[in-house]
């Protein structure tokens, strides 16, 4: 494992400097172009996920290009305010970077008598980013789960604490790993805590951040950083690692074919839920909007804001059942 | 330097005594001191936060040149530099290099330097910024013919002009006359703001009398409880009117698309430093220059134009481009309906307290409370605002006066209105103490001359009080004004929201929308320095904003301090 990471490291850092380009994400070419219809209006209130804001909000702009009257207000706090303002309508939509929980799927449930629909807008290989100059080429989940746990439930029996535990040498060996994640309300924290630490909890040392954006700031102003959070913020500060399922394993890189694939263990699709009740059509605006997202035009949206757009399949599934026609 | 306050305490101490240290002390010379270094160390944080601000904020629309990096495995990036740091290679890759660069780090304990490229070109690349290592660098190039275009969608593109098509006249590099490639970029752009106005304006003003028409017709089912007569007659004339009104649509929709046709015939394109081609509509571009080619008028020129765009247009791309207008218009209307909110409360609760209430304990218990309320953290503020004014209240007038847009709330959610009332309740306590402090400064001659003068107390109060407290009232009001402007936490909560480009007061009746939500340059800051995609690309318009939100403040503050100053002016010589 040390030979083969400082070999792998080697490798990096040689090529770093010389990447002449990140790989470029392309969209499905089976996707459903989007048509514009006439007479849409009304206004849409998106209230969810910040992971997901960014994105709602280029869908939001394009949406409005093309329907200039449809008034648009979109607010992004964490996947944990979704579903009360889905139940109390104050939004129309949801976005959030987890599925509903029973809990809250029940709660929209006793007030309208139905369950409210989601639909699969964009994939997120949700990555574990480092400094930029730091060597390391891969971690196993467990050794992600000891270094951001205190319970470790996925089964290693010693702490991580510092760079040289998980077998980095020189400057690296005694320095203490510094934690980056983000706060409870944030979807991607109720993700990654599932996923990755098997819903064990996390270390006190975790700094918790606002925003997926200040974790990527966090690590890079802070060499000896690790944090969590969408392969969207990436920037040229900071590294994804690749992750093995099991120590041992074969590394994965977060990318786009990986986590189609399901191979790269901890992808997830980023959802918008809604209020739409089975028995009736769902108002223009709104149907217009949701047919928006899933077009060739919406997923263009996604690959701008660094995600990783959904497949045509996915995407005629989705559709089916909102029993929507594109 | 140090007053002659201490004299007397030096000649005892000196009678008394010759040990020096208690000699100072009793001087007070090093508390003198300690105040002055308070003082300087106040005055230098402010400032140099300030200079930070200042020099980012003002450094970040001007254009910088465009380097073209030829690296030394033969590779060629594009790129503007934006900053450079030094780091330490590893040794492996040390051991890798040159016998001489390896020798230039190792003089340099170690550190090698690299620096920062903003490349652009998402949507080709994947990434918009690199770091390349100053030892991987073969040579460093400033080709004149390089072009810098900023675009609506996908943020910069940096590269060089392949062909252009004005219309069926095609040119190809070399031949291009830039003259008219500007004028026809100037007449793309002029159409492209005509397909907006037209869009947003003339469609706008349709749909929503579309929509009013839909409201009012469900207005009439709610209150007939059905399909009655008088619904269907509704029905029918609603339907008649929105027959029209989608005439009147579409005839717009065609001016609008048949504009949009015209700017297709206008296209570039481009090409990245590695070859790769970009077809582009001219209309897409917002600007472009020549970034190693210009005059320092020129790019004045450049510089002058972005901020001109960044204060008067909607924010493109997530916020991270275009401009802030909404914003800017919200923090200045919300604070404004704020001002308009406490300024009555709390010069109503002041007078009464300082002039009518008889002192005693229970209004010193009322002080306290006030006092204490400043103390209050402002999320809790929020918490209130939503809860009471948002739910409560605004959930209330929607059922009585709106129940045809249930189950969407109109007031019962965040809006400017509970904005401005959550943190007029949040700001009252500073207005209530300035007031009451500034009632008390008016000499008690006055008031009983004025009784003396068989004036009631209502008429001294009105005409000779008030007056005399008014410049002290509006530092109060000016405190309250600040501190709310700056203020983001509760707004969070009561309406502010990431994107609402609507603005709160438009053409439409009934013009002054309280309803909406709306974008604060605050919250803007927040938003686009925690949350955008890209941290890098975002950190400029963070440092502008808040440039901008520290200059909308100064300016609301001048403004009230030249009022107050007329008022104090009015007074001078006013004494009896």
């Amino acid at each position: 494992m040390n030979r083969k990471s400082a070999l792998a490291a080697f490798a990096v850092v040689l090529t770093a400097p010389f990447a002449v380009a990140a790989q470029t994400v392309n969209l499905d070419p089976a996707l459903p172009d989007y048509k514009q219809v006439s007479g849409v209006s009304g206004s849409i209130k998106s209230i969810g996920s910040d992971t997901l804001n960014n994105l709602m909000t280029l869908w939001a702009e394009g949406f409005k290009a093309m329907y200039p009257n449809v008034k648009i207000e979109i607010e992004g706090k964490g996947s944990g305010t979704a579903p009360p303002a889905l139940v109390a309508g104050t939004a129309q939509f949801g976005p959030m970077s987890r599925p509903m929980r029973a809990t809250e799927a029940d709660e929209f449930e006793k007030k309208f008598g139905y369950k409210p629909v989601a639909m699969r807008t964009a994939v997120d290989a949700l990555a574990v980013f480092v400094h930029k100059d730091n060597p390391i080429a891969c971690l196993s989940l467990q050794q992600v789960d000891a270094i951001f746990s205190k319970t470790r439930k996925s089964g290693l029996d010693k702490d991580i604490k510092t760079w040289g535990d998980i077998g980095m040498t020189g400057e690296w060996a005694a320095r203490p790993m510094s934690l980056y994640g983000r706060n409870s309300a944030s979807g991607t924290y109720g993700y990654f805590k599932e996923e990755a630490m098997a819903n064990g909890d996390f270390k006190d040392s975790v700094k918790e951040q606002p925003g997926s954006s200040a974790v990527v700031q966090g690590i890079a102003s802070d060499k000896f950083a690790i944090g969590y959070s969408g392969i969207g913020y990436k920037t040229a500060d900071v590294r994804a690692v690749a992750i093995s399922r099991k120590t041992g394993d074969k590394c994965i890189e977060a990318n786009a074919d990986n986590a189609y694939s399901g191979d790269y263990a901890i992808a997830r699709f980023l959802y918008v839920y809604f209020n739409k009740n089975p028995n009736q059509p769902l108002d223009p605006a709104r149907a217009e909007f949701i047919k928006f997202v899933l077009s060739k035009q919406g997923q263009q949206g996604v690959i701008k804001d660094g995600y990783f757009p959904v497949t045509a399949p996915l995407v005629m599934n989705d559709l089916k059942i909102l029993g929507l026609m594109m | 330097m140090p007053p002659d306050s201490g004299h007397t305490f030096t000649t005892s101490g000196a009678a008394r005594a010759t040990s020096r240290p208690t000699d100072l002390r009793a001087r007070g010379e090093p508390f003198l001191w300690g105040l002055g270094g308070a003082l300087a160390f106040g005055v230098m944080m402010v400032a140099g936060l300030l200079l930070l601000v200042l020099w980012n904020g003002f450094a970040t629309f001007y254009p910088r040149p465009i380097h073209v990096v030829t690296l030394v495995n033969g590779d060629v990036i594009a790129g503007e530099p934006t900053r450079t740091e030094d780091f330490r290679p590893p040794a492996t890759e040390v051991a890798a290099l040159p016998a001489a660069v390896r020798a230039g780090i190792e003089t340099n304990l170690g550190f090698a330097d690299r620096t920062l490229y903003r490349t652009g070109n998402f949507d080709l690349y994947g990434d918009d910024f690199r770091w390349i290592t100053d030892y991987a660098v073969a040579r460093v190039a400033t080709p004149p013919d390089l072009y810098l275009f900023e675009r609506l969608e996908w943020g910069a593109f940096i590269g060089r002009i392949k062909s252009v098509d004005l219309a069926g006249a095609t040119f190809y590099a070399g031949g291009i006359p830039l003259d008219r490639l500007v004028a026809a970029h100037d007449e793309a752009r002029r159409r492209w703001r005509q397909i907006r106005e037209i869009e947003h304006d003339e469609i706008g003003r349709v749909n929503q009398q579309i929509e009013s028409e839909r409201l009012a017709l469900r207005k009439v089912e709610l209150r007939s409880g059905g399909p009655a007569t008088d619904y269907a007659d509704a029905a029918r004339r609603t339907d008649a009117r929105v027959v029209t009104l989608t005439g009147e649509y579409e005839g717009l929709a065609a001016r609008a698309a048949a504009l949009k046709a015209e700017n297709a015939r206008y296209t570039i394109t481009l090409t990245e430093i590695g070859g790769r081609e970009k077809s582009q509509n001219l209309a897409d571009i917002v600007r472009f220059y020549p970034a190693n080619d210009l005059s320092v008028l020129a790019r004045l020129g450049v510089y002058f134009s972005r901020w001109g765009e960044f204060l008067t247009a909607e924010p493109r791309e997530a916020n991270t481009e275009g401009g802030v207008l909404p914003a800017i218009f919200g923090t200045f209307a919300m604070t404004l309906l704020m001002v308009v909110a406490v300024a009555p409360f709390g010069v109503m609760t002041a007078l009464y307290l300082r002039e009518y209430a008889r002192q005693g304990r229970l209004v010193s218990i009322v002080r306290i409370s006030v006092n204490n309320l400043a103390g209050v953290p402002s999320i809790v503020y929020g918490v209130f605002g939503l809860g009471f004014f948002a739910y409560i209240v605004g959930g209330t007038i929607d059922q009585v006066f709106f129940p045809e847009r249930l189950p969407n709330p109109t007031f019962g959610t965040g809006g400017l209105l509970w904005s401005a009332l959550t943190l007029a309740l949040l700001t009252v306590p500073v207005v209530i103490v300035a007031t009451e402090e500034a009632l008390a400064a008016v000499p008690r001659s006055m008031r009983e001359g004025s009784l003396a003068c068989g004036a009631s107390k209502w008429q001294t109060i009105h005409r000779i009080v008030l007056p005399r407290a008014m410049p002290g009232i509006m530092t109060g009001l000016i405190l309250a004004m600040a501190r709310g402007a700056g203020e983001v936490a509760p707004l969070m909560l009561v309406g502010v929201v990431k994107l609402a480009p609507e603005l709160p007061i438009d053409g439409i009746f009934p013009y002054i929308h309280f309803e909406r939500s709306f974008m604060h340059l605050g919250f803007h800051i927040y938003d686009v320095g925690f949350q955008s995609r890209n941290s890098e690309a975002g950190k400029p318009m963070v440092f502008v904003t808040t440039l901008l939100l520290i200059a909308l403040v100064a300016l609301m503050n001048a403004t009230a301090i030249v009022v107050r100053n007329r008022l104090k002016r009015k007074f001078v010589g006013g004494q009896f």
